[in-house]
């Protein structure tokens, strides 16, 4: 990797620094820190209501952290407005994916070219050549990313005709076309077939090797963090438990503890 | 996957259908524009009038549509800007000012003015925004009665101008019926062009999920502001068309009753859709007159039936007649319509099946 390093830019693609999250009593994220690497793919796992999307909404900017500090780049991004770190090369996917059902797959992937399609209500009103030329730019760029993730075949079709697992595709297309640096997937997996997993798998290992992309991704499915990830960060009760990889993670006991609770745990051990 | 023969095939009929419904849509577009060049020739004033009323309307209801319709927040203060565009070309024309600047102010001084009221009200949400444009009418009124020095009070004010030019040969209804159309023309190109691209996207994305519109680089505040403010604007260019076909304007013009109406032409017509608006303003003006002709005492009855069975049969409004009719006939003949012309690939499975089951349950 450290060839591939350009001097510019810091070795962590994204630092996360002590960073704490309370609503209102509740202590929802305490003192997190870590680093995901440049070029890497980093796990985010700990069982239901670790805070593992609340991190990730701190990390895209949809919450602000009650303190700590984040970095994406190297650029401290804790009081960017979520809206403003797509410039900064940030993207992207939810649980649960939102698409314009009543539009088509192209249309809703086109959405992610807005962060650098130029050109305002006035330009587009006027149809502009310079926005008719990004216009056709955008779609092209779109068609191919679909071709690439296998739903070239879809382009046309209004996104409610699809399955949940085409829903994950059309989004994580929309998401690359916005040509992040830093990739968030929040639990890509999630209601997805054992053959969709697997090509989703080779799919995030191609467009990461591909767009020189950082991943950092949360999930409980443990196949694809053991498949996918170079690093895991596990998170209980909203602190980091450890850090290693995810056959370390699997084997730590503390890990086996907080997913199962410890009797049963001390008892499988046993 | 095989999704060689199947991508191909299927972009061999995405272009087939697309170079047809090209040629379909430039036939409608020429058959339209000689339609609406030919109509006040062969027409009385009073239908000019109607058809003039038409294309007013229909400038509102486009506004109207790209903030509620397109960018899914609810106003029901369009009347206001329609009433303030109607006073500021009235104005302008009482005091000599030049067509063209009166026009230009008829669509800036709305704009400011809607920009203004959304900076403030686009952090509110669904029945709180609501209720800050619900006042504005409803402000809006007592102003244009205190106001008499700008706006004649009570008694409104009776503009008498835009008369045909001697040399078009053409009678006043004519002249202005033009002058309207023409407008209407350039607004609903203009917004067309603007629903279609960067902006539409993110005008619908905010409507749809403002967390997703964050994550891909849209401020939904942004949007709002400036879909409120295109809204106040063509709002404001219908004030100065009413002036043109009306002559006068009142508190009337800007009664909340006609946001109200406004919105009920608009979701009839059809939300978030350009020929849905046009749909929308033909219902608007034509329906109370044909009610009032069916009887004269019963029009509010009537129009309020039919504005329920429209909503009732064509919930997407009369915009999705075609397409639901198609459904109907294509539902009775075969079962699969959108099945893409292929062998039984994985795909085409994926994509015709969900659409099988949608036509049975239509």
């Amino acid at each position: 990797m450290a060839t591939t390093t350009r001097t510019d830019e810091p070795d962590a693609a994204l630092s996360v620094r002590e960073v704490s999250l309370r609503f209102g009593g509740i202590t929802v994220l305490d003192g997190v820190s870590f680093d995901a690497p440049r070029g890497g793919i980093l796990g985010l796992v700990g069982p239901n209501g670790a805070g593992k999307t609340s991190l990730f909404n701190c990390i895209s900017g949809h919450y602000q952290p009650t303190a700590g500090s984040i970095l994406v780049g190297g650029t401290e991004t804790v009081r960017t407005p979520a809206w403003r770190m797509a410039k900064l090369g940030l993207a992207r996917t939810f649980q649960h994916p939102a698409l314009r059902l009543d539009a088509s797959v192209l249309e809703n992937v086109m959405l992610g070219a807005h962060s650098w399609m130029p050109g305002g209500p006035v330009a587009w009103s006027l149809r502009l050549p310079s926005t008719r030329r990004h216009e056709r730019e955008a779609r092209a760029r779109a068609l191919e990313l679909l071709e690439r993730t296998g739903l070239g075949w879809a382009a046309a079709i209004p996104a409610d005709e699809l399955s949940h697992g085409l829903h994950k595709g059309v989004e994580l297309c929309r998401a690359l076309l916005s040509r992040p640096r830093l990739l968030l997937l929040d639990e890509p997996a999630a209601g997805l077939s054992h053959g969709e997993v697997e090509q989703l798998i080779g799919t995030v290992r191609e467009v990461r090797r591909e767009f020189d992309l950082t991943v950092v991704v949360v999930e409980h499915h443990m196949g694809l963090i053991s498949a996918l990830t170079d690093r895991v960060v596990v998170l209980d009760h909203g602190a980091k438990l450890m850090e290693g990889t995810a056959a370390q993670a699997q084997s730590d006991p503390r890990v086996v503890e907080a997913y199962l609770g410890k009797e049963v745990g001390a008892d499988e051990s046993a | 996957m095989a999704t060689t023969p199947t991508s191909t095939a299927r972009a061999a009929s995405t272009s087939r259908s697309g170079s047809t419904s090209r040629w379909r849509g430039i036939a409608f577009v020429g058959v339209l524009a000689v339609a609406l060049v030919v109509a006040p020739l062969v027409s009385s004033p009073y239908v000019n009038y109607q058809l003039s009323s038409i294309a007013v309307f229909a400038v509102a209801i486009l506004g109207l549509n790209i903030v509620m319709g397109y960018t899914g927040q609810v106003s029901l203060g369009q009347s206001a800007f329609l009433g303030l565009g109607a006073y500021i070309a009235a104005y302008g024309i009482l005091h000599g000012w030049p067509g063209p600047l009166t026009l230009l102010l008829c669509a800036v001084v709305p704009a400011v003015v809607g920009m203004l009221v959304a900076l403030a009200a686009a952090r509110l949400r669904g029945l709180a925004l609501a209720m800050i444009t619900l006042a504005l009418p409803i402000v809006g009124v007592p102003l244009a009665r205190r106001f008499d020095d700008f706006t004649g009070g009570s008694q409104g004010q009776v503009v008498s101008w835009l008369r045909a030019p001697e040399s078009t040969g053409l009678a006043n209804d004519q002249w202005r019926y033009y002058v309207v159309v023409l407008i209407a023309v350039v607004a609903f190109v203009l917004a067309r062009n603007l629903v279609r691209g960067r902006i539409g996207r993110s005008f619908a994305i905010v409507k749809e999920n403002e967390a997703v519109a964050l994550s891909m680089g849209v401020s939904p505040y942004r949007t709002k502001v400036l879909a409120f403010t295109i809204a106040s604007l063509l709002g404001g260019v219908s004030g100065f068309m009413y002036l043109a076909i009306v002559q006068y304007t009142s508190p009337e013009t800007l009664v909340f009753a006609t946001s109200i109406n406004l919105v009920a032409a608009m979701v009839i017509g059809g939300s978030a859709s350009i020929i849905g608006t046009a749909l929308g303003a033909v219902y608007y003006v034509l329906v109370p007159v044909l009610a009032g002709q069916v009887n004269s005492s019963r029009t509010a009855l009537i129009s309020g039936a039919v504005l329920l069975a429209v909503l009732f049969l064509l919930p997407a409004g009369l915009v999705s007649l075609p397409r639901r009719l198609a459904r109907l006939r294509s539902s009775t003949r075969r079962p699969h319509p959108s099945a893409p012309p292929t062998t039984s690939d994985e795909a085409t499975h994926r994509a015709s099946a969900p659409s099988a089951t949608t036509d049975q349950h239509s």
